[in-house]
């Protein structure tokens, strides 16, 4: 009796988790079917799991335009640039404030804490940008993103569980402190690194914030900024189709093969997505860890 | 003779000093300039006279907020979302936990563990354009669903019926994988003797998650919870300036879009830093008290 009332909880289980996982990944698939289906041809809808009429067309279309190739650059150049100084940063620091012996260690932990409970908010930092004239550079990307205090104490916690004997007998071969870091730390590192490249590196790939609002130079804006700009303009054209395809000219460049503003769009999602669905299920290991150490220590 | 020993171990150290100057100097600039530029709220901002050479004007734009006629309703819509949120949005991933844990087939958990951090790991930019496309009245595939099944297309988007449903849907969409993480991890951690035991007490399924899961996770909930009540006063800036419009402002205006609004769009920026103050001042009250009261009630507490 009891054993049969478990399996069907099991199969309703099973079910539900199964849908559960089909609302998590079809956007997804359906963008990819939206982007690979002829733009006109997907205005008449009932475009479900495979593209009706195939064409690599809007993606063409989209590799062509010059503008979102310079977003795109941007993108991948603050990603690499942002990510690669952040992780070293913060690992030198993560790597100074594991040491138990160092003086003061305690108080520049608890300086680095402190403004994570109380911040100044927006518009102080806004202006501190402004002064710092970083506004409207390339480094207004990078430099406002270089430490994160919930990443320092992942490193620094990775970083404590390497035996102190490692680093002792290549102190007595007569490597300095910096020798070290860079032949030793760095190296045994690796699963730490890639958590936080990873949490960095998604970081700086979807931000659109910045780009929006503390930057006006077209050649700096990344992908996700154009995106949103294709937002608000799809919103104010979403009561006519045929208005917006004339309209969303303006930024994604169409002609007359029948891809639309809105298959472009597509398309885009769809490049810009793709890089993070390759790279974050192979870290997942890796990731699931992190939280766990930030949660438990933060 | 002691300070002599101190000073020879700061010396020792000398290049971890070094190392962490570059984030000493950061977190100085971008954490503790601006806490100190927090006064700019009490003053006539302008950009040549700075945090401190700005005129003092006392308590004139907290005034200027309070008098403005949509204070009212900002406040109120902030709070109303953060409390759905919160109220619907933080038991789901611990059911998504409870759920994949009694999963014995350890490659189908895997999959749909992978699946559940996927929208965590796109930006909210990619979510609104997604849902703008599903839920489309043009040839989305929610609306064609409706209307093959012989119902009238609705439009989900920019309307105050669904403006709320949206706004929590999408939240939990996104984050529910990725938060469920950290209660796998607590359920990992418990220890299976309990299970055993009470399997032999004559416990089911049922009853093992009520007496064992269940307090297994309590402590790194309630710590979660009050964590959560921190920002009872932001509902979540990013999905809120995206998704909200003209259409749904009466419900849709919260303090976090209105202080990018006023700030950075209309440049009234000692306005701004004054709601953003009143902001995180009454988030501060929150945490503090909701850490009193969890302390309290169930002995767990985050300071």
């Amino acid at each position: 009796m009891q054993t049969h009332r478990f399996s069907v909880f099991n199969l309703l289980n099973y079910i539900l988790l199964t849908l559960f996982g089909f609302l998590m990944i079809y956007p997804f698939i359906y963008i990819l079917i939206y982007s690979l289906n002829d733009g006109k041809d997907s205005m008449m809808g009932a475009l479900y799991f495979f593209p009706r009429k195939f064409t690599l067309d809007n993606y063409a279309q989209v590799f062509d335009n010059k503008q979102i190739w310079q977003a795109y650059k941007i993108t991948i150049l603050r990603t690499v640039t942002g990510t690669v100084l952040h992780v070293l940063l913060c690992t030198l620091m993560a790597y100074a404030l594991s040491k138990k012996t160092l003086p003061g260690r305690t108080f520049f932990t608890f300086y680095i804490f402190l403004p994570t409970i109380f911040s100044a908010g927006f518009i102080p930092y806004f202006i501190t940008l402004q002064k710092l004239h970083l506004i409207n550079t390339f480094w207004v990307y990078v430099i406002p993103m270089l430490f994160n205090f919930m990443h320092i104490v992942i490193i620094r916690t990775f970083l404590q569980g390497i035996p102190e004997e490692i680093e002792e007998s290549a102190r007595i071969d007569g490597l300095n402190d910096f020798q070290i870091f860079m032949r030793i730390i760095i190296p045994l590192s690796g699963p730490v690194i890639a958590t936080i490249s990873l949490f960095i590196g998604v970081a700086h790939w979807n931000d659109w914030f910045t780009g929006t609002y503390y930057v006006s130079d077209k050649n700096l804006i990344p992908v996700q900024t154009l995106l949103q700009q294709m937002l608000t303009e799809a919103e104010a054209l979403s009561s006519s189709m045929q208005r917006a395809a004339q309209q969303g000219g303006q930024t994604v460049n169409v002609n007359m093969a029948g891809a639309t503003p809105e298959s472009l769009r597509m398309a885009l999602l769809v490049i810009t997505v793709f890089p993070i669905l390759c790279v974050y299920p192979f870290l997942q290991k890796y990731f699931v860890k992190g939280v766990m150490i930030g949660s438990v220590k933060g | 003779m002691k300070s002599s020993l101190l000073w020879k171990r700061v010396w020792r150290h000398k290049l971890f000093y070094l190392f962490m100057l570059p984030g000493i100097a950061w977190f100085f600039i971008f954490s503790y300039v601006p806490l100190y530029g927090l006064q700019v709220a009490f003053r006539d901002f302008t950009f040549v006279g700075g945090f401190t050479g700005s005129p003092w004007a006392g308590l004139k734009y907290f005034e200027q907020f309070f008098d403005y006629y949509q204070s009212g309703a900002i406040i109120r819509n902030t709070i109303v979302i953060s409390l759905l949120k919160l109220l619907v949005g933080f038991p789901m991933p611990i059911i998504l936990a409870l759920l994949l844990n009694e999963i014995r087939n350890l490659k189908f958990k895997k999959t749909i563990q992978t699946l559940s951090y996927l929208p965590y790991f796109v930006s909210w930019i990619v979510v609104v354009t997604l849902m703008q496309r599903l839920l489309s009245m043009y040839g989305g595939p929610v609306n064609d669903l409706l209307t093959s099944m012989g119902m009238q297309p609705v439009q989900f988007m920019y309307n105050t019926t669904w403006f709320y449903q949206l706004i929590l849907g999408s939240d939990i969409w996104k984050n529910i994988g990725w938060n469920s993480i950290i209660y796998m991890a607590a359920i990992a951690g418990i220890d299976q003797q309990l299970y055993e035991a009470a399997k032999i007490d004559g416990a089911g399924r049922f009853r093992q998650i009520w007496h064992v899961t269940l307090p297994g996770i309590r402590n790194i909930a309630v710590i979660l919870f009050i964590l959560a009540t921190g920002s009872l006063m932001s509902a979540g800036f990013e999905q809120l300036l995206l998704l909200n419009g003209p259409a749904t402002a009466n419900i849709g205006s919260v303090l976090d879009v209105h202080v990018i609004t006023s700030g950075i769009q209309q440049g009234r920026l000692s306005y701004a830093a004054a709601v953003g103050l009143f902001q995180s001042g009454i988030a501060l009250v929150l945490i503090v008290t909701v850490n009193w009261i969890a302390r309290k009630v169930s002995d767990v507490s985050l300071f």
